[in-house]
């Protein structure tokens, strides 16, 4: 009688079981469906890509009952390539170099606002309604871009893969309440309202108000990238005092 | 290009270096996009090359997180038995972050700065649509 390991050294052998391409190829066709889906929802907020190829691949798993770390070590060509991307970050950044410096008290005034504000306003209410402390701390660097509060969690104590998805939901909550919220408060400035949704919704928001107008765009590019960079900075010192 | 991607993964290299030796408490990519933006400074400029391969990489963006996103499918218990905080701090939270710092900035941040209809800053590329 066959062991299960022969099994699976057999399943192996004929290259289907253990070879990574199965699962990068998943997760790239998962992502092209899930751009199609977006873009035929006229690429509303709601319907984000990422969080669409997540839910298609979570299914695949489901149903073919692959366990999800069988699931990662295949897809960790493309988890791999979040690193360089992060660090290109850079490079948008330094296209708008003069908008940093010819708008430096708006965008300091706006970060030295919305970063603590994102931070205090999620943990103490989910600390308020009696969340775990590890939800609390996955739940932190919510508002900063996926790539870089995957490295703040980490660092924290949070939960890796809780917090992708807790940034994916408040950038598309911050992407449909953006241009609401500043109906409400009266706020016409396309820098204010850009800035804003980029610190507290980082890139969902940010292809958001790219929408409003170039100007939004650009600035909450900013925002998102300053706030990113400062939260990584100041939240594993601010975790510390706790 | 070659020497772009070695670029990358060099400053990548470095910032592991300081994460792995408890120089800085920042991760790894972050200290690499410091230091990746610190040498563009210096340098004045942005070699070609290098702004091809962040606008390829960076268009899919969105692709790169969806195996870590996938985990949370081993998570789903938490996201059931807590869902009221999380949903409150996602949303109560980023309502109040929008809110508040839309109002401040627009009443503190706007008495020296100049309306940017009449600037002409480069504006070759806006962030794509990062996502997350």
């Amino acid at each position: 009688m066959q062991t299960l390991s022969q099994i699976l050294a057999d399943m192996a052998w004929t290259g289907l079981a253990e070879k990574p391409v199965l699962e990068t190829g998943a997760t790239v066709f998962a992502f092209l469906a899930a751009t199609r889906i977006s873009r035929l929802g006229g690429n509303h907020p709601l319907l984000n890509p990422t969080l669409l190829a997540i839910v298609l691949v979570s299914i695949g798993l489901e149903a073919t009952h692959i366990p999800y770390e069988t699931y990662l070590r295949g897809a960790d060509t493309i988890h791999f390539m979040l690193g360089p991307a992060v660090v290109l970050l850079a490079v948008p950044l330094f296209r708008q170099r003069a908008v940093i410096r010819s708008s430096a008290r708006l965008i300091t005034v706006a970060l030295a606002v919305g970063l603590p504000v994102g931070i205090l306003s999620a943990v103490s209410l989910a600390w308020a309604l009696g969340a775990s402390p590890r939800t609390i701390l996955s739940l932190a660097p919510k508002s900063v871009t996926a790539g870089i509060a995957v490295g703040i969690s980490e660092q924290i104590g949070g939960l890796q893969t809780l917090t992708i998805v807790l940034v994916i939901m408040t950038g598309i909550t911050g992407a449909v309440l953006g241009p609401i919220v500043a109906r409400l408060v009266r706020v016409g400035d396309p820098r204010v309202v850009g800035l804003t949704m980029g610190i507290a919704s980082h890139g969902i928001g940010t292809a958001r108000a790219l929408q409003i107008n170039e100007v939004a765009g650009a600035f909450a590019g900013l925002g998102m990238g300053l706030n990113g960079v400062l939260t990584a900075f100041l939240l594993p010192i601010i975790c510390r005092l706790f | 290009m070659l020497e772009q991607i070695a670029r990358v993964m060099f400053w990548l290299c470095v910032g592991e270096v300081a994460a792995r030796s408890g120089l800085l408490p920042l991760p790894a990519p972050v200290t690499g996009l410091i230091l990746l933006y610190a040498e563009l400074s210096v340098r004045g400029k942005l070699p070609d090359d290098l702004g091809v391969l962040a606008d390829r990489l960076l268009q899919f963006l969105g692709m790169l997180f969806v195996p870590a996103g996938v985990g949370v499918i081993a998570y789903l218990d938490i996201l059931k038995t807590e869902a009221l905080p999380i949903l409150a701090a996602v949303i109560g939270g980023t309502a109040i972050t929008l809110a508040v710092t839309m109002t401040v900035a627009s009443w503190l941040g706007d008495a020296t700065a100049k309306s940017p209809a009449h600037e002409s800053f480069p504006h070759e590329g806006a962030l794509p649509d990062a996502d997350a």
